[in-house]
C-alpha cells in the first residue's frame, strides 16, 4: 500500500527511476544474502561479541551519515526548498538517536562503539564523502542507495533475534526501520524535486551503482571476521 | 452569561454552583446544561473488567429529577472535562441516579478521573439529565448493545419488560468478565437474551436478528462505532424510523466547531475528539494518549497508515497512491485531515 520508492515531488528522475529501482532492488537483494549469510555462521557460535562486531559498522553508518547531512544541508541546502533543509536535519537528527542506540546495544553485548571509521566500513564512508564532492545530489544518491540496502538486513536480524534471544537488538532495529522508511522516501523526493539535467542524472547513476557494490558488504560474515582478526 | 446568571436552584434542593462553575466551561456547556448539580456518591462497584458503577444521590436527601430511558448527564471534571454517561439504574427511583463508567485506556482526564479517583461520600458534579435517545412506543423492541453501550439499554428493557410487550436484547463484549451488569439483565423478566462474548462465540450475529425486516419492531442500539456502522448497514432496508442509534459520547467541543476543525471518532473506544485547524490530527491523537507508529510527520514515510471506517479523508501526503487516495480507505494521519466533518477511526 505505501511504497516510498514510489513518493510524489518531482519528475527529475522520470527517466531513470526503473534502472534505479534495479540497482536498490540488487543491493537489497545482496544484503539480505549477506545478512542472512552472517547469522546462518552465527547460529554456529552464537558469541555476543559477534553480534556486536556486525553491529559496529551499523553503528558507523548511523554517526557517518551525521556528519554527511549537516554538510549537505550546509553546503547545498539553501538551493532547496525550507521544508527539505528541515526534513533532512530531522533525518540527521534520527540517524544521531540510531547511533545512540545501536551504540547502546554493541556495549550491552560487550563490544565498543565506534568513534572513528572502522577498517572495514571505509571504503563505504569513502566513496559516500567522494560523492558529496562531486555533486550536490550524489552523496543523496549515494546515501539513499544505502539506506534502502539496510532494507535487506531488517527480516533476517529479526528472525534470529527470535533464535537467539536479542530482543534489545531487535526492538532498536524496529524503530530504524521506521525511521528508514521516511529517509528512503526523502532521498528519493529530494533527488526528483532538484535533478535537472541529464548531468544530474548521470551522477545520480553513478553514485547508486558505486553504493550498490559496496553497501551490503560490512554484513557478510567475512567483513566480520576479518575485522576481528585485524 | 445570563443563563448562569438567573439559573435558579433546581427544584430538587439540589446544591448548584453555577456562576462558579459555568465560567470554566465552553459555550457548548452553557447552552446545553440544565442544571447543574453537586450529588454524593453514595456506592461506587467495579461491576466488571474496567467497569465502574458509580451511584449519586443527592447531599440534603432530596429527589432527584425525572428522567426517562435513554437520558444522560454531563459529569464536570477537573480540568474543563466534560463527560456523558447514560443514566442506567432504574427510572422509577428518584433517589438515586446511576451511571456505568468504562476505563477508556486513552483516557486522559475522563474515565480515569472517575475511575481513579473518585471515593464514596465524595461528590461530583453533574449537569442534565438530557435526552437525546428516547424510547418511542412499538409493539416490540429489538435492543442491541456493545460493551459498555448496554447502559442507555438497561432502562429501556425494564421499562418495555414492565408494559408486557416482547423484547430481545443482543447484547455483545470482548468476554464475558468484561460486560457489565449481566447478572441484572437476567434477572429482567420476560424477553429473549443473547449474550455473546466475542471471545466465545465471535461477534454479533446481526443478520440473523436483521436480515429480515419486521414492520412491527423498532431496533435500539448503543456500542462502538464499527457496531453501530454494521447496525446502521443492515437496516438499510428497514422503514425509516425503525433504527435508533447512540454513540458512546457525543464530543464536548463539536458545537463550537471552528472552521477546518473536524471531528474524529475512536472506533475501538467509542472515543470522540476535535482536531482544530492548526494542530496534526496524529498531534492530536498523541495528546490523547493514543500512540500512533510514525517517524517523519509530513507525509512521507507511511508509517502512520491508519484505516478509515467512515468519513472523507483530505490527504495532505506524499506516499499513498492515487487509487489509495481515492478510495479512502487508508489515511496518514500525520499529515492528512478530512473533507467531512467527522471521521472514523479504526484506533
Amino acid at each position: 500500500m505505501v511504497d516510498v520508492r514510489k513518493i510524489r515531488g518531482g519528475e527529475g528522475l522520470d527517466d531513470i527511476n526503473d534502472e534505479l529501482d534495479e540497482i536498490l532492488d540488487s543491493v537489497v537483494e545482496n544484503t539480505r544474502q549477506a545478512t542472512e549469510a552472517f547469522f546462518a555462521a552465527y547460529d554456529q557460535n552464537p558469541d555476543p561479541k559477534i553480534l556486536a562486531a556486525w553491529l559496529q559498522p551499523r553503528a558507523w553508518r548511523e554517526i557517518d551519515y551525521v556528519f554527511l547531512l549537516n554538510e549537505q544541508i550546509r553546503r547545498y541546502g539553501l538551493a532547496f526548498e525550507r521544508r527539505h533543509i528541515t526534513l533532512l536535519a530531522k533525518q540527521s537528527f534520527q540517524e544521531a538517536e540510531h547511533y545512540e542506540m545501536v551504540g547502546r546495544a554493541i556495549e550491552s553485548l560487550g563490544g565498543k562503539v565506534p568513534v572513528s571509521t572502522p577498517p572495514e566500513a571505509k571504503p563505504w564512508s569513502d566513496f559516500l564523502w567522494d560523492c558529496l564532492e562531486r555533486h550536490p545530489l550524489a552523496a543523496i544518491a549515494a546515501w539513499n542507495c544505502s539506506e534502502t540496502s539496510a532494507s535487506g538486513s531488517f527480516e533476517p536480524t529479526f528472525r534470529a533475534g527470535e533464535r537467539h534471544g536479542f530482543d534489545e537488538v531487535v526492538r532498536i532495529y524496529k524503530q530504524i526501520e521506521n525511521d528508514e522508511k521516511f529517509h528512503v522516501g526523502l532521498g528519493r523526493q529530494v533527488l526528483a524535486a532538484y535533478a535537472k539535467t541529464d548531468t544530474d542524472r548521470e551522477e545520480i547513476l553513478r553514485a547508486m551503482r558505486g553504493m550498490r557494490d559496496l553497501a551490503w558488504k560490512t554484513f557478510t560474515p567475512e567483513s566480520v571476521t576479518q575485522a576481528r582478526s585485524a | 452569561m445570563s443563563r448562569v446568571a438567573t439559573s435558579q436552584p433546581s427544584r430538587t434542593g439540589c446544591v448548584t454552583r453555577l456562576a462558579e462553575l459555568m465560567t470554566t466551561f465552553d459555550s457548548w456547556s452553557l447552552e446545553q446544561a440544565s442544571k447543574l448539580f453537586d450529588l454524593v456518591i453514595t456506592r461506587l462497584d467495579r461491576i466488571a473488567e474496567g467497569v465502574l458503577s458509580i451511584e449519586l444521590a443527592a447531599p440534603d436527601g432530596e429527589r432527584l429529577p425525572a428522567w426517562r430511558p435513554g437520558a444522560h448527564i454531563d459529569v464536570l471534571l477537573p480540568g474543563e472535562i466534560v463527560r456523558q454517561y447514560s443514566l442506567c439504574g432504574n427510572p422509577e427511583d428518584a433517589d438515586r441516579w446511576r451511571i456505568g463508567v468504562l476505563h477508556d485506556p486513552c483516557s486522559r482526564g475522563g474515565s480515569s478521573y472517575l475511575h481513579e479517583e473518585l471515593e464514596e461520600g465524595g461528590r461530583l458534579t453533574v449537569a442534565g439529565p438530557r435526552n437525546n435517545f428516547g424510547l418511542v412506543d412499538s409493539k416490540r423492541y429489538l435492543f442491541i448493545a456493545g460493551g459498555i453501550g448496554i447502559t442507555p439499554i438497561i432502562p429501556m428493557i425494564r421499562t418495555v419488560a414492565g408494559q408486557g410487550k416482547p423484547w430481545t436484547l443482543l447484547y455483545g463484549g470482548r468476554s464475558r468478565r468484561s460486560m457489565a451488569f449481566l447478572e441484572e439483565i437476567g434477572e429482567i423478566p420476560g424477553g429473549e437474551i443473547h449474550i455473546v462474548p466475542q471471545d466465545e462465540f465471535g461477534l454479533l450475529d446481526l443478520d440473523r436478528f436483521l436480515g429480515q425486516h419486521d414492520p412491527e419492531a423498532v431496533v435500539y442500539c448503543c456500542g462502538p462505532g464499527p457496531l453501530l456502522n454494521a447496525v446502521e448497514e443492515k437496516c438499510q432496508t428497514w422503514r425509516a424510523g425503525a433504527l435508533h442509534l447512540e454513540r458512546f459520547a457525543p464530543s464536548e467541543k463539536a458545537a463550537f466547531k471552528e472552521a477546518g476543525s473536524f471531528e474524529v471518532e475512536l472506533a475501538r473506544s467509542g472515543r470522540r475528539l476535535v482536531v482544530p485547524p492548526y494542530r496534526s490530527l496524529l498531534d492530536i491523537l498523541e495528546e490523547n494518549g493514543c500512540q500512533v507508529t510514525n517517524s517523519c510527520r509530513a507525509g512521507i514515510c507511511g508509517t502512520c497508515l491508519v484505516r478509515v471506517l467512515s468519513g472523507v479523508p483530505e490527504h495532505n501526503d506524499d506516499v499513498l497512491s492515487r487509487a489509495d487516495q481515492e478510495a479512502g480507505k487508508v489515511m496518514l494521519v500525520c499529515v492528512s485531515r478530512a473533507k467531512s466533518d467527522r471521521l472514523v477511526l479504526d484506533l
